[in-house]
């Protein structure tokens, strides 16, 4: 197992590297941010001060070092646009972000599996072209339109959530999430009835039915328990990307998340905020990739011995 | 029989436990102590008990630095409400009203005399005096802080500010400056404790708010500052919260989740709930006439020609501007009554480009139009229009939208190189109230935002500087018909209109300095009373 482990941590750690330098040297092929810090008529004298106390006058590997040496002491610099420590900034938004993600996925993950289930059980019923439809939809809409509609209908037409915000009562969720939700819902539920309706159509199902099983246990008991893993590669895939930040809901609807803030720092060519940002939703992902490995590596056993040496 | 083990690929079975991984952990956060929700009903802009006025602005402030108000997103909230200057501009009038500063007075050619307010206190308890406004204007201008509001008032001036006495400062410069005191009412004034060595985020001043609380990422709370030396604002409480589309912004006005949303564009507004008004910016092409074919007056002018503003203001910018002749609108000081915008006439600019051509000018050589997504509402559509414009009168145009950093490139010096002939879409916006701010960095020959002038406008507008009163007003203005008659470094578009959302439960008349410094004092209930 340990050497399982050491194998997965290698393999997985050699795209983290390269996403961190990766985003360290295009993020400063993209200029000086000195001119968006500076007063317009500020002095040649002042932009050279202004650019050697942020260390942008260093070559690219100088820098590089420095920001790996302060990484590894925990220090990730000073915000330009804030003045604020870019660490606890990051800190700060990371946790809004898993929130939305978090939530987001877990109804997507249960609604999924309920419609996906129903519609696969008798194809080409009403109920499956139902699903088929509202699923081909959600998974279509653009989710700043749907996002902008909701705020109009349900906000301010019906008056029935607030329009945007993080203070308040539950009701604050449902636009967030019901916008982010929408789309991993609809590319699961497809997901979720293409795989069962083949499990559904095995012979162990065909045994099971023969043996008298009823239609609750045939779909939970047995078809759905050996359909869920394509769903559930699938939902990992769209929790990494939630994970990435959800940009459009977090701007709209006014939520502090990760994925606002590596926008801002990009346009605001603040280095080290973008940096911290892309370096923790990096090692998360790393990390809980690792974590799901471990876990299925003690489920399954040939995983174990898939690995190569 | 088939096993009922799946034999998927390992990837499937390697990210079947992922999921659960995430779900679980997800569930975990929801339940967290940490969560950033919480239970104030009231929502992110505060309930609408009548006491607290509640704004929405386009983005959080970068910080609350008081040096750097010259920002639009800092000095909308600090500017006036938090912080103070000596003297203030009438955004309507022009005039300037005593503030911090009592009065004033030219003593010497290049000194001026303040007379300061007394039984005034900062919001920290500590008594304002003329050492404080000494400090405040040197922090500013003579520090090695970099503000912003260095750069866009004084450029590389230097001061030499005095306190003569407890009610006494002196300012001098280093050449007669007619408008210092303008330029002056740029400076906020802190207390002398404000650190020198860094820029403060939260800022101390004399105004009849002060910071509360600032919840990064959320709100920032003001309450009033029970000690204010003028008349006390009418809510005891006001609360800052931004969204970055403007349709949001517009709906929290249309539901009452917000008293004031700044920066609304027509078509997300609801009409009942606006309130436009002029707010100084004027956009324009900034033609750069170093590269052929721009280096060609009769190319530059006939791009003048070529744009159609009145069809441009009423279909792509909702009519909420009106076309512009010149860089700076009315109300400021400079500004040309006499100057018409260039008529639309297809037909000559046509003539232009193929006289041009006919003497060699390369008229086919690719301009690059480079505008910056944001900057107004409709900008992409403008842009189009321009480009579709220019190329019908003989010229090849193409567009390059950009962000903020990378429109900077081109708008200030040094100019990037090899990138050919330019047309920036610029819009600028004079809060100062006079065309030196204006000329100084558009239109001189090495201005930070001019590509090249000529000897004579710079000797004009050194002239135009050094005078004051009715002779400075003429000279500017004569100066900026001298710019389109003889450069033609801008083909102008429209001085624009902003559009602000507004309550029906509030009163506030928005006036051309509303969307950089908007005094909350200045708003009151629409049924009057004090809180």
């Amino acid at each position: 197992m340990t050497s399982f482990l050491r194998r997965r941590i290698i393999s997985s750690a050699i795209p983290l590297v390269f996403v961190v330098l990766g985003v360290f040297c295009l993020a400063r092929l993209t200029g000086s941010p000195v001119d968006l810090y500076l007063p317009l008529s500020a002095t040649p004298q002042q932009r050279a001060e202004f650019s050697a106390a942020h260390g942008f006058d260093d070559s690219i590997p100088v820098q590089l070092w420095d920001y790996l040496t302060n990484a590894a002491r925990l220090d990730f610099g000073t915000s330009l646009r804030t003045g604020e420590s870019a660490g606890s900034m990051v800190l700060k938004a990371f946790p809004v972000t898993l929130q939305l993600a978090g939530m987001t996925m877990l109804l997507a993950i249960l609604g999924a599996l309920l419609v996906g289930s129903l519609a696969a059980y008798r194809p080409n019923s009403l109920i499956d072209r139902i699903a088929g439809l509202l699923s081909m939809t959600a998974a279509s809409i653009p989710d700043f339109w749907f996002a902008i509609v909701g705020v109009l209908v349900f906000g301010v037409g019906l008056d029935w959530l607030p329009t945007s915000g993080t203070l308040g009562g539950p009701e604050i969720w449902v636009l967030p999430i019901a916008t982010l939700l929408i789309r991993p819902f609809g590319v699961l539920v497809q997901v979720v009835r293409g795989s069962m309706v083949g499990a559904l159509s095995a012979p162990y199902v065909k045994v099971a039915r023969s043996k008298g099983a009823g239609p609750k246990r045939v779909v939970f008991g047995h078809a759905l328990r050996n359909s869920i893993t394509p769903v559930l590669t699938v939902a990992g895939d769209l929790t990494i990307g939630l994970v990435n930040g959800a940009v459009v809901v977090e701007t709209i609807f006014g939520w502090p998340g990760i994925g606002k803030l590596m926008i801002d720092s990009i346009l605001q060519r603040d280095f080290a905020v973008l940096q911290a940002a892309v370096l923790l939703t990096a090692v998360t992902i790393f990390a809980l990739n690792i974590l799901v490995d471990v876990c299925h590596a003690l489920i399954d056993p040939r995983v174990r011995q898939a690995v190569p040496a | 029989m088939k096993s009922s083990v799946p034999s998927s690929p390992r990837r499937e079975q390697g990210r079947a436990p992922s999921v659960l991984a995430l779900v679980t952990s997800g569930t975990m956060l929801l339940t967290s102590a940490c969560a950033v929700a919480n239970s104030d009903a009231a929502g992110d802009a505060g309930s609408a008990d009548g006491r607290t006025l509640r704004v929405v602005l386009t983005q959080e402030p970068p910080t609350l630095e008081p040096c750097e108000s010259s920002l639009t997103a800092t000095g909308v909230v600090v500017r006036s409400n938090i912080t103070e200057p000596l003297v203030e501009r009438d955004p309507t009038s022009g005039k300037l009203d005593p503030l911090l500063a009592t009065g004033w007075r030219q003593t010497k050619p290049t000194t001026w005399t303040f007379d300061i307010r007394s039984g005034v206190t900062f919001q920290n308890g500590q008594p304002f005096t003329a050492k404080d406004a000494a400090f405040s204007i040197d922090r500013a201008v003579n520090s090695d802080l970099a503000c912003n509001v260095d750069g866009y008032v004084f450029g590389d001036e230097k001061l030499d500010v005095r306190a003569v006495s407890p009610t006494r400062l002196t300012v001098t410069t280093e050449k007669t400056d007619p408008i210092l005191p303008l330029r002056l009412s740029f400076v906020e004034i802190v207390p002398r404790t404000t650190s020198t060595g860094a820029k403060v985020r939260i800022p101390i001043g004399t105004g009849p708010y002060a910071v509360k609380a600032w919840q990064t990422g959320v709100s920032i709370s003001l309450a009033r500052n029970e000690n204010y030396w003028g008349k006390a604002p009418a809510y005891p409480r006001a609360r800052y919260v931004w969204r970055s589309d403007a349709s949001v912004r517009a709906a929290m006005i249309d539901k009452g989740e917000a008293d004031i949303a700044t920066a609304l564009d027509h078509t997300s507004a609801d009409k009942g709930n606006t309130v436009a008004y002029p707010n100084n910016e004027t956009t324009a092409l900034r033609l750069d006439g170093r590269e052929a074919p721009l280096d060609d007056v009769r190319v530059r002018k006939a791009i003048g020609m070529a744009i159609d503003r009145k069809g441009i203001i009423d279909a792509l910018l909702g009519g909420l501007a009106r076309p512009a002749a010149q860089l700076v609108p009315p109300g400021v000081v400079g500004h040309n009554d006499d100057l018409a915008p260039t008529p639309y006439n297809v037909a000559a600019a046509r003539a232009l480009v193929k006289q041009a051509a006919a003497d060699g000018v390369p008229v086919h050589r690719r301009i690059t139009l480079v505008a910056r997504n944001g900057m107004f509402a409709g900008i992409s559509d403008v842009a189009e229009a321009l480009q579709y414009e220019m190329d019908r009168v003989g010229l090849n145009v193409r567009i390059r939208m950009a962000d903020t950093a990378t429109h900077l490139q081109y708008q200030l010096r040094p100019l990037p190189r090899d990138v050919g002939p330019v047309a920036l879409l610029i819009m600028h916006g004079n809060q100062a109230g006079d065309a030196a701010f204006t000329t100084s960095q558009y239109l001189v020959s090495d201005g930070p935002q001019s590509t090249f002038g000529t000897k004579e406008l710079d000797r004009r507008i050194a002239a135009a500087d050094a005078l004051s009163g009715k002779a400075r007003q003429k000279a500017f203005a004569e100066v900026l018909g001298y710019q389109n008659e003889t450069v033609a470094q801008y083909a102008y578009l429209a001085h624009m209109r902003g559009l602000l959302g507004l309550s029906p439960r509030v009163r506030y008349r928005p006036d051309s300095a509303t969307g950089d410094e908007m005094r909350l004092a200045g708003v009151s209930p629409a049924k009057a009373g004090r809180h």
